[in-house]
């Protein structure tokens, strides 16, 4: 096998993961707390889906980046 | 025919997308871009490009060795499927896949990993010779480039359909960003898009049965508006109906979904075909490599949530604007009256209860299982091509950095040619049925093959190669003859209520059976082979080195007991 590079941290696939899910969470907050005032044509959207879920999403995605942020210089 | 029944859908445009639904849509392909170079980096050999340099955890192994099943195709089909079916449609995800799951990792992955072989073929090749492999390794190729291409060309159409987007437009930007991620980083940057796709999927669907449940007050009125809305409780129980044939919407036998589906399909699927077994060879050690099966076992029982409760929850929930039930049906009346189809279930529950932003991620969740439908193909595709048709037949000497390099122009070829296949389905939907059953006609022979190879000594090459044969010619066979003459699924299901559920079922089961017979019996009349040429590769003569671990819980054993616990309680809850 060839000699890795050793500047060269490991990113995770659970970091990958991690960023996604925490920009979608970012965008459906903000999305959530527009629609506050004037919801989709949607069923159950006073229920505020968009934005529980893009609550659900940060919190999940901010848990993942941080466990599993890259701990080394990237390239 | 249900996955593939979804790329016929009509009818006009859905919905569209707002600009947030567009950010989410655009985020995804930069990142997906963006890990196929970071991918490049660690692909140096040919160990690192095809088998991810066997560095994956059991928990990454087993996710992208479920992911790489969970693809659009069939999210759409069997949520098509459990409106038209009801709640059988979860056999396929049940027993139809959990008891094959567990049996790999369990009782056959030892063999494959401890043989270092690439490959399902290359195991051929070790066990019944060249034969055995060439035969395989084309058949896997040329499936594989024209499922990459059927998947192009379904998440092209439900683009259009949902969204009104140019079909050439979707599958070229869906096959150019795949043939990069996939060229750039080989099998690593394909386990990572699917472990991502994996997340996105239940990140974009999993609010459909939470807010359809609160909608229609719980599992317990759900069932009873199914029963009225039907006229029937049959679609709310998983085995009460299968005594006969007549007694379920499916028109099936308990003896089809236990010994067909369960045993023969399931077993030859998740056993056998490369895709799959691909992703729990890079593995990092023996341990990660018989867990890794358990835990994607565990995660596909839960798949049912986002795919078949959806599919029952429209049964209940979808209304006309005049407030009467709505009723999905077939292709053929969707495409002559304009009414929507049971595939578009899943787009139609999207569009109820995701408004923008929601919508984006369902829409991007379904794109990506699409691209990552087409990259399982495609890297499958470029392992077999390189390591057992031109490694093996063309160019044998080669260097590692050379069949790197194949594998990478492999993959760009491979796509091209999925590019062609995708227009060619464009133009003849009914290719699309022969694919899948082109399919159907190798992986129950292959099935019988592999697991008597690996489980019986006397088992010869001639045995292996001429069982192999003859299965698939009973499979093929019987396809021709119940196409030819529809009367005859009556022999084939030995029922005259069977439908045409039953008959993939039934043609799988007697095609093994013939696989079996076959190689028992040329084996039994052929010379044994040797029994050092058998170490490593057949139970018996193999010692199977401990997977190092220590503790009851390190025990993949252990966790294959808790997950056919519940696979068992899940079937009693749904009796």
């Amino acid at each position: 096998m060839a000699k890795r590079d050793e500047e060269t941290a490991e990113l995770s696939i659970w970091f990958f993961c991690g960023i996604l899910m925490l920009a979608y969470g970012l965008v459906l907050v903000v999305t959530g707390i527009t629609e506050i005032g004037h919801p989709p044509a949607t069923v159950l959207a006073e229920l505020q889906p968009t934005l529980c879920w893009g609550v659900v999403l940060t919190v999940f995605g901010a848990f993942y980046t941080i466990r599993f942020r890259p701990k080394h210089k990237w390239f | 025919m249900q996955v593939l029944a979804v790329v016929a859908m009509t009818g006009g445009q859905l919905t569209k997308l707002a600009p947030v639904d567009i950010l989410i849509l655009m985020l995804y392909f930069v990142l997906v871009v963006f890990i196929g170079f970071y991918a490049k980096g660690k692909a140096n050999t040919s160990e690192d490009f095809f088998l991810a340099g066997r560095e994956m955890t059991a928990w990454i192994a087993g996710l992208s060795f479920v992911s790489a099943n969970l693809g659009s195709l069939e999210l759409m089909g069997w949520a098509g499927a459990a409106y038209q079916y009801g709640i059988l449609a979860t056999h396929w995800y049940w027993i139809g896949a959990i008891p094959a799951m567990l049996f790999l990792g369990i009782v056959m992955m030892p063999f494959y990993y401890i043989s270092k072989t690439h490959s399902v073929p290359g195991y051929l090749q070790l066990r019944f010779g060249e034969g055995a492999r060439a035969t395989s390794a084309v058949s896997f190729a040329v499936m594989t480039i024209l499922m990459s291409g059927v998947n192009m060309y379904a998440m092209a159409l439900v683009m259009k359909t949902v969204l009104g987007w140019n079909i050439s437009f979707s599958i070229w930007i869906g096959a150019a960003t795949v043939a990069l991620y996939v060229m750039l980083g080989g099998l690593r940057s394909a386990i990572i898009n699917e472990v991502l796709q994996f997340v996105l999927i239940w990140a974009g669907a999993a609010m459909i049965p939470i807010l359809g449940l609160i909608e229609a007050g719980g599992w317990t009125n759900l069932k009873a508006q199914i029963a009225v809305n039907v006229g029937s409780s049959d679609y709310t129980h998983l085995w009460t109906t299968l005594g006969n044939f007549r007694d379920n919407p499916m028109g099936v036998h308990w003896t089809g979904i236990v010994f067909g589906l369960g045993f023969v399909i399931s077993f030859g699927y998740w056993t056998t075909d490369f895709l799959v077994v691909q992703r729990v060879l890079s593995a990092n050690n023996l341990r990660a490599a018989k867990m890794a099966p358990v835990i994607g076992a565990a995660f596909k029982m839960a798949v049912p949530l986002i795919v078949i409760v959806p599919g029952l929850l429209a049964l209940s929930v979808l209304k006309n604007p005049d407030g009467s039930v709505m009723h999905l049906v077939g292709e053929d009346v969707a495409r002559a009256t304009g009414q929507h189809s049971y595939n578009e279930v899943l787009p139609l529950m999207l569009i109820r209860y995701c408004g923008p932003g929601l919508m984006g991620l369902g829409i991007t969740a379904l794109v990506a299982g699409f691209m990552s439908g087409m990259a399982g193909n495609v890297s499958a595709f470029s392992t077999v091509w390189t390591y057992d048709l031109y490694g093996a037949f063309i160019n044998k000497k080669a260097s590692d950095s050379h069949y790197v390099a194949m594998g990478r122009w492999s993959t760009v070829i491979g796509m091209l040619v999925s590019i062609g296949s995708a227009y060619l389905v464009m133009n003849a939907a009914g290719i699309m049925d022969y694919v899948q059953a082109l399919f159907s006609f190798f992986i129950a022979p292959l099935f019988g093959t592999v697991i008597l190879g690996m489980l019986w000594k006397r088992a010869t090459h001639a045995g292996g190669f001429a069982g192999l044969l003859a299965g698939t010619v009973a499979s093929i066979g019987m396809f021709a003859w119940v196409h030819s003459s529809p009367a005859a699924l009556r022999y084939v299901a030995m029922s005259d209520a069977a439908k045409p559920m039953a008959e993939n079922m039934y043609r799988a089961l007697w095609s093994w059976v013939v696989c079996v017979v076959v190689t028992v019996v040329v084996s039994m009349m052929t010379k044994p082979v040797p029994m050092e040429q058998l170490a490593g590769l057949v139970y018996g003569v193999t010692p199977i080195p401990h997977d190092g671990s220590k503790t009851i819980w390190e025990k993949p054993i252990f966790w294959a007991v808790v997950v056919i616990v519940v696979f068992f309680i899940l079937n009693l809850l749904f009796w």
